[in-house]
């Protein structure tokens, strides 16, 4: 078909002729698949209430006992008063079924029912009324969450969980707990293992079945230190082969190196030895990405205030005012240095001067860089405002000096901590803090975040 | 009141600057005032800086692990073990550990503590209690049992004021206590480098301070909160936090359970809430609130005289005394009250908390201190003085321990109010617990050097 439309070329008349009975069968199709999709979804709303009627109506007739009853529904919850009706329905069919007869206002007997709930589910409450006497049931379901919306937009984010922190109970061998040491950097070696900084500790991991694994002698002590932040931060920065790293926290810097063990096959012994000094040295916080061998940009950290004072070596053109995240990005005259100001001011250090990026104010205080081969090739990943409990990831991109959005929010499901790009630049490190729910710590999980075109 | 707490959302967020967020500074001195003493316990702001519990409460009021990590029940909740976080200070140098949390915990409650026994074992520390404690976790996270290193007093501090938490007691002279950051806290230093609390100030004095820069947080009490939003104040406001309730005596004449009912049904809650808090509670006849358990609208909130006077009969001629525990809106409230009694042909006098020989009624806030509708029933019951716990949590069984509390009339349930603060346009990511009270380990302030 498509090469005869080629060589002929008809008039639309033609065209529209030779279409029609495709027209009638996709209209037909069409309409079809509505009614399929009408059917579906009458048909999941009307399910997801089948349970809740059983064990209600259940419940009902226990306590009434076969007769008939006046029944009102009341809505009290989110529940939208067009499922009313069919919760009416099957309420009524359940009833029936276990021999209440729903009746009008001449029966004696009454069945007062409200959709409630409460902050974790949905509470159907039965007030059923005989004479004087009132008795209550009552049945409960889950509470569905609303979905989160989506946005057609140049990249879409994608998050995957890398590691997630847990130990054992003392208390009970059998119960996982989940850990509330805080994770405050992370990165990975040339193996593959990971090493991650805590308040204390380095680790390092190795990936074995069921996850990455620590043993006691791959967890190095970290100097004791007079400032506990509370919200340490930390960066472990490789070498260019892998083989090698440098850890820094507040005022300490560690230096991580790699020897091949003498039995590889021993699983606990991984080669790594790590030595730990105290140190005023500046963080080596960025790699210009256009020469590998070039030295990484340093900045010089304030222990006593968690951020870095805005002294950079090698300088950069431009005087920088104290900032907490900065990032490389690609510009039209070289390289631009983004900076998140302590003030909340991102700016832009370019060809000399530094220039304040509007479209930021949804930002948190952490963002990477991201190259991926969607939109303009180079997306800043920022954290959300960090003010809600669910913090989420979102790709922007910087034309000019207005962030524009490149793409929806990703979810974290918990507050991201710490925010750095891979030294690929394809992807970043995410570091969440999860509250764990009642009578848990909050736990931490490092997840890869990567760009996928849209 | 959720129109008025969209307002507070509003004002915030129009106290907002237009740059990003930024990570919270580190230094500074918070300027908090109160109308109490913030030293008292329980409830004292103080406190809840400088000592830890052994749990705590989350902000989404789950108990969460404090200076103890983990904890287990066993023998049907009779006995507990809460095992110690290991290498915590206290803020002199202390180490904590199990036998100075048993001497803390003795000192707190001595022979009238909710469990019979509590011991040391190796880091752990052990409850052994007759009647079974199944809400120990959450009762341990409540002010009431902050641990604070016992026998260490050397005259300068005052007693009970060394703890592990985030600040320590630093003076308290001219009606100004003063605490500094405990850089070694086991949650980490906090933000800001010291707290200034401000004693006994009334709330025109604070909210007259907030406004030309020299508070940063102010309380702002619930009956308040709408003239707060008129002045403009930024106001940030709890979720329900506490229950007003008259707590009714069942010895004497009281003893009649008509009498009691009686009194449950001539309470006009409607004209408390629209006069007295401005419509700024949320009027309830459950001990729980609506959020938490979604059956309260099974519990009756309309007065009804006919039906007051009905169960009254007659029957007493005899005075009845009401107490308010708290401030000047607490008394108006228990005039409110006594107003609505003698309609129904009690005689009733209202005297003041401490100078009366005999109470009958007492009407007093009773906080909500978990977000878990079984703890908070069991802690409210507690504070109630009807302890009795709480083993099931299903809406089907709290909803019949509560049924069976509230129709024998010895609490009335009458409003849930909120907690609220005024803060200051420097102050960033204050947040408050499930209690209403402020976290403020927490917060930090934006123009910190």
């Amino acid at each position: 078909m498509r090469n005869t439309v080629k060589r002929y070329n008809p008039p639309k008349r033609e065209i529209d002729e030779m279409m029609k009975p495709m027209k009638s069968w996709g209209l037909i199709a069409g309409l079809a698949g509505l009614l399929a999709c009408a059917v579906a979804r009458a048909a999941t709303a009307t399910s997801q209430w089948e349970q809740p009627c059983t064990e209600l109506a259940d419940e009902i007739a226990g306590i009434l006992g076969p007769g008939q009853a006046q029944l009102t529904i009341r809505n009290a919850s989110a529940v939208s008063t067009d499922e009313i009706p069919a919760i009416r329905r099957l309420l009524e069919q359940d009833l029936k079924a276990k021999g209440v007869q729903a009746s009008g206002a001449e029966s004696a007997n009454a069945i007062r029912v409200t959709l409630s709930e409460n902050l974790r589910e949905r509470l159907w409450v039965a007030e059923i009324v005989e004479g004087n006497e009132t008795r209550v049931a009552m049945v409960t379901s889950v509470l569905e969450l609303a979905a989160a919306p989506s946005a057609a937009d140049k990249v879409i984010l994608q998050k995957q969980q890398i590691w997630h922190s847990i130990w054992v109970s003392d208390l009970d061998p059998f119960r996982g707990f989940q850990s509330d040491d805080s994770v405050f950097a992370a990165n990975f070696t040339h193996n593959g293992e990971l090493v991650l900084m805590e308040p204390g500790f380095i680790k390092i991991a190795r990936h074995g079945f069921g996850g990455y694994s620590f043993h006691g002698a791959n967890i190095f002590e970290l100097p004791q230190r007079q400032l506990q932040a509370r919200d340490p931060r930390g960066i472990i920065q490789l070498s260019t082969d892998g083989k090698n790293f440098k850890a820094f926290t507040s005022g300490i810097e560690c230096d991580g190196t790699f020897a091949p063990p003498a039995d590889p096959s021993d699983f606990k012994v991984i080669g790594w030895t790590v030595h730990c000094h105290a140190s005023d040295d500046p963080w080596p916080i960025l790699q210009i990405e256009s020469s590998t061998a070039a030295p990484p940009l340093k900045a010089f950290f304030n222990a006593a205030r968690d951020y870095f004072t805005g002294v950079v070596t090698p300088s950069v053109a431009a005087e920088l005012p104290p900032f907490y995240s900065a990032a490389l990005l690609p510009r039209p005259d070289g390289a631009g240095l983004l900076i998140d100001g302590i003030d909340g001011k991102v700016q832009l250090a370019e060809s000399g001067s530094l220039k304040t990026v509007s479209g930021t104010r949804d930002w948190g205080s952490d963002f990477a860089a991201l190259h991926s081969a969607c939109g303009t090739g180079t997306q800043i990943i920022a954290s959300g405002s960090g003010e809600a409990i669910t913090d989420s990831l979102r790709a922007y991109e910087l034309p000019a000096l207005e962030a524009i959005p490149a793409s929806a929010p990703l979810a974290m499901e918990g507050t991201v901590t710490a925010l750095w790009s891979e030294p690929d630049g394809k992807s970043v490190f995410a570091i969440v803090r999860k509250a764990a729910g009642p009578g848990r710590a909050d736990s931490y999980e490092v997840d890869r975040v990567s760009a996928n075109c849209n | 009141m959720f129109r008025q707490i969209a307002i507070s959302c509003l004002l915030t967020a129009m106290a907002l600057p237009a740059v990003a967020h930024t990570r919270p500074h580190y230094g500074g001195t918070l300027r908090v005032e109160v109308e109490g003493d913030p030293w008292q316990r329980p409830g004292g702001l103080a406190r809840q800086l400088v000592l830890d519990g052994l749990t705590a409460t989350s902000v989404d009021g789950n108990v969460r692990p404090a200076l103890a990590v983990e904890w287990k029940p066993e023998n049907d909740n009779h006995r507990w073990q809460f095992k110690l976080r290991s290498d915590v200070h206290f803020h002199n140098g202390t180490l904590v550990s199990s036998t100075n949390v048993v001497a803390a915990l003795t000192a707190i409650c001595g022979a009238g503590c909710p469990w019979t026994t509590v011991r040391a074992v190796g880091s752990s520390v052990i409850f052994l209690s007759d009647a079974p404690l199944p809400s120990l976790p959450e009762l341990l996270a409540t002010d009431e049992y902050r641990i604070a290193l016992s026998g260490a007093e050397d005259g300068a501090l005052p007693a009970g004021s060394i703890g592990t938490g985030p600040f320590q007691f630093v003076s308290f002279s001219n009606g100004v206590l003063l605490l500094a950051a405990n850089d070694n806290c086991w949650q980490g230093r906090p933000f800001l480098d010291s707290v200034e609390i401000h004693a006994h100030r009334s709330i025109h004095d604070q909210w007259l301070d907030l406004s030309v820069g020299r508070a940063d947080l102010v309380e702002v009490p619930a009956e308040q909160l709408r003239h707060a939003h008129e002045q403009r104040l930024n106001v940030v406001v709890s979720g329900p936090a506490s229950l007003l309730a008259l707590t009714v005596s069942d010895t004497g004449v009281l003893s009649n359970a008509n009498l009691r009912a009686s009194i449950a049904y001539a309470i006009d809650r409607s004209a408390l809430s629209n006069v007295i808090f401005q419509k700024q509670g949320e009027i309830t006849g459950s001990l729980l609130p609506a959020e938490l358990t979604g059956y309260s609208f099974l519990f009756s909130t309309e007065r009804d005289l006919n039906k007051a006077h009905e169960l009254r009969g007659g029957a007493s001629s005899q005075q009845l005394t009401i107490v308010a525990e708290g401030g000047p809106e607490m008394q108006l409230a228990a005039q409110r009250m006594a107003l609505n009694l003698r309609d129904a042909g009690f005689n009733i006098q209202v005297a003041s908390s401490g100078a009366a020989q005999h109470v009958d009624i007492t009407l007093r806030k009773i906080a909500l201190e978990s977000s878990e509708p079984g703890p908070a029933l069991e802690l409210m019951l507690r504070k109630a003085g009807s302890p009795a716990p709480v083993l099931e949590q299903t809406p089907a069984s709290l909803y019949k321990i509560e049924r069976q509390i509230l129709d024998a009339h010895m609490v009335i349930p009458l409003l849930y109010l909120p907690c609220a603060y005024g803060v200051g346009g420097r102050v960033r990511d204050l947040r408050l617990r499930a209690d209403g009270s402020p976290l403020l380990a927490g917060a930090s302030l934006e123009d910190a050097p």
